[in-house]
């Protein structure tokens, strides 16, 4: 059970948050610090401390000193020596600096927010409370302009997971996920005792936004270029690996919009977990699909030596720079790419082969539908007919099974995420499977996949697209617990 | 639009109310290109409903003739393509006549520059026989700009002609401006206006009497991404132009090789 409603007390026992929001006022993290104890002492004195205050609680726990401190600023970043461009990122780099984290060990991060305009960050896959969690829709505070924010909490479950902004881009493309705010965010299990020879984390990003025609009609968002760990094919380091070396990869789709497949040629993918999750069997496959926001970590055997590249099999991705090499020891030449290799991706493959589905106490139909607004334009989103922020709450009561049945009726394919729970697969296209936990599922266009939650986490929980120009056109509701 | 030679003829003609205009693809080309490993096949239908009467010249009238023009475009890369004209003419007594071709390479400002407007730039190049066009050879240059915004959509293209061969060379450029503005009705029904004018040489405007106007009430389909339709009657309120026009275009894209 994982219900941390209350988040904030002393020794925040139960992956509670520490959350403010500070303005501009305070120019660095010394004078941050010395102001956040002086404010929070002179509103004990005054006798109008809540229990619940995070401030209170943040001078009880007597100001920990953070563990991590994120820099959001504008950066000029060179994603090949022929491409530069400008964006927003955390501490100058793209990805962000790797978050390792311990499961159940509390965390402290410091966020400054250099901007002109309110930022927030989203822990993504991490069960927490909503004020830690990073999005607005469930009263996360922003972080102000100039601002800065502590954060804390403790860190589950194990896995990889990631954060990133959670700001609304609507139709500015230099917003939101476009930019590139966002990082791995690697828990630990507490005694994982690792085994393998190297661990490399992979992070996929697009960059260059523009609209463009799509086949159904309506405006879709696409890229001039891709990277693999901010950088484009041939312009990152090779990852260095020797035969018989058993390679851990920790491997984010952290696109904007678009979901990606991955190859290394001549090797497999022994998946271990998706989103963080393990999964019930362990299978090996050719191929990696991960729609926006999806995670995979599988292990690699590298027992076919040579020079490779470990990326996009569409040529037209590849490319654009969505590639990195793999070198083997004592190897070099022109590297092997991926191609003519068959896309083909179900998450059944890593599921139980016992399969056990339980009874639902609730079912929650999600209809996904799109109203057209013109060739020249976004379509609006829909769930259940109903479009953020005109949408009313789902219930959802604490401690039950709740089956919630994405019914995909639009032309696109959807990779949907709900917020500080995850949720196991029960069907995809109307065949059982279990074991397969996740906290964003990509459901296909035209087709339905069942997935129960269970309740565990109060607060308000926000589900969503995560492709960004869907949830900033409607696509996402709020679960409230009654 | 491709009208073969028109506002030339009327200047050149010794008598104003004589005037030749043949219809054989009538068009506001959008700054799209077809896409790489594409073909597109068109059917152009024009069918003249009142124009032309008398002979010009040895031209033949193009009232109540019914022009057929098979366009072909192939997609070279995701900035140029080609397109091949096939121009036909059917006419009571006339049977179905083979009127001439044209080559017209086209490229276009690469998506990826993110430009806020739509730019191409095509030409095209042929031969049409004497019996349907005093001039038999000629050239066209068409710049293309187009936008779509929201539910609604606007291309102008301000295409200049020039004669090679035939009694209208030695006046040089004609300019003959095309504009479309369309509205999506649905996601399937886009309605809009087309008007096409040749306003005579750059050097030397006809009068309006002299030039050609035309305008289209038009209806597009957008039932899949492989076809098209375009539908249109045309009205032309000027002396020197054909006063009704009905044309239809049918395309269907077909996509070739292995997609990587």
């Amino acid at each position: 059970m994982l219900d941390n409603e209350c988040m904030v007390g002393a020794g925040d026992s139960n992956g509670g948050a520490l959350l403010r929001n500070f303005t501009g006022m305070f120019t660095s993290r010394r004078k941050f610090l010395r102001r956040a104890s002086f404010f929070g002492a002179s509103v004990a004195l005054s006798g109008a401390v809540q229990s619940c205050s995070p401030l209170f609680a943040l001078n009880q726990a007597g100001a920990p000193a953070p563990d991590y401190r994120i820099e959001i600023a504008e950066i000029e970043w060179e994603l090949s020596p022929k491409k530069k461009i400008r964006t927003v990122a955390y501490d100058g780099q793209i990805p962000g600096q790797l978050l390792n984290l311990t499961e159940g060990k509390p965390v402290t991060i410091e966020i400054v927010n250099h901007l002109d305009r309110e930022e927030i960050v989203h822990w993504h896959g991490q069960w927490i409370a909503v004020a830690a969690d990073g999005a607005m829709e469930e009263g996360s505070p922003m972080i102000a302009a100039g601002g800065s924010t502590l954060v804390h909490f403790t860190p589950r479950p194990a896995g990889l997971h990631w954060y990133h902004t959670h700001a609304m881009a609507g139709h500015d493309l230099k917003l939101g996920l476009f930019t590139g705010q966002s990082g791995a965010l690697h828990v630990a299990a507490a005694n994982d005792p690792g085994s393998y020879d190297q661990q490399q984390f992979i992070i996929m990003h697009d960059w260059e936004p523009y609209y463009s025609a799509s086949g159904d009609g309506s405006l879709m968002v696409m890229y001039v270029c891709g990277s693999i760990n901010g950088r484009m094919l041939g312009h990152n380091a090779p990852i260095q690996v020797r035969e018989g070396q058993s390679v851990l990869f920790h491997i984010l789709n952290a696109s904007a919009t678009e979901p990606h497949w991955l190859s290394l040629p001549g090797h497999r993918f022994k998946v271990l977990a998706l989103d963080g999750a393990p999964v019930a069997t362990e299978a090996s496959v050719e191929t990696l699909r991960l729609g926006p926001a999806e995670r995979v970590t599988a292990l690699v055997t590298m027992d076919t030596p040579g020079v490779f590249v470990l990326g996009e099999p569409r040529d037209e991705f590849r490319n654009a720079g969505m590639g990195t090499l793999v070198e083997y020891a004592g190897r070099s030449g022109k590297p092997t790419e991926p191609r003519d290799v068959e896309l083909r991706w179900d998450y059944r493959a890593f599921a139980d082969p016992n399969t056990v589905v339980h009874k639902p106490d609730v079912t929650i139909p999600l209809v996904f539908t799109s109203r057209f607004k013109g060739h020249g334009a976004l379509d609006q989103w829909m769930i259940n007919g109903k479009s953020w922020p005109n949408s009313e709450p789902i219930k959802l009561t604490s401690g039950l099974r709740h089956r919630l049945v994405f019914d995909n009726r639009s032309t696109d394919d959807h990779p949907v995420h709900l917020h500080r729970h995850n949720f196991e697969l029960v069907s995809v296209r109307g065949a059982a499977l279990s074991g397969v936990h996740k906290d964003v599922v990509i459901v296909d266009a035209g087709t339905t996949v069942e997935a129960d939650l269970v309740a565990n986490n109060r607060g308000d929980t926000l589900f969503h697209c995560h492709q960004q120009d869907h949830m900033d056109s409607g696509f996402m509701a709020l679960f409230r617990y009654s | 639009m491709k009208r073969i030679s028109l506002g030339l003829v009327v200047l050149a003609a010794s008598i104003p109310c004589v005037r030749a205009q043949n219809n054989y693809e009538i068009q506001v080309y959008g700054a799209d290109t077809v896409a790489p490993r594409t073909t597109m096949v068109e059917l152009h239908s024009n069918f003249t409903a009142d124009g032309q009467k008398n002979f010009v010249g040895t031209q033949y009238p193009d009232n109540h003739a019914e022009h057929e023009t098979i366009e072909i475009t192939q997609g070279i890369n995701d900035w140029s393509e080609v397109g091949f004209y096939i121009f036909t003419s059917e006419r009571s007594g006339q049977g179905v006549q083979w009127v001439g071709d044209h080559l017209r390479p086209r490229v276009r400002i690469p998506e990826k520059w993110r430009w806020p407007v739509g730019v191409s730039l095509s030409t095209e190049v042929g031969y049409q026989r004497a019996r349907y066009a005093p001039d038999t050879w000629d050239w066209e240059i068409r710049p293309i700009v187009d936008k779509t915004s929201g539910r609604w959509y606007w291309a102008v293209n301000p295409a200049l002609e020039r004669a090679w061969h035939g009694p209208d060379v030695k006046l040089g450029i004609d300019f003959s401006p095309s504009v479309k503005v369309s509205y999506d009705f649905t996601k399937k029904i886009t309605g809009g206006v087309e008007y096409y004018a040749d306003y005579g040489s750059i050097t030397n405007i006809a009068s309006l009497h002299d030039q050609q106007q035309q305008i289209f009430p038009a209806i597009d389909l957008n039932v899949s991404p492989d076809w098209e339709f375009n539908f249109g009657v045309g009205i032309g309120p000027t002396a020197a132009t054909d006063h009704w026009i009905i044309k239809c275009i049918i395309g269907r894209r077909f996509q070739w090789g292995k997609k990587r």
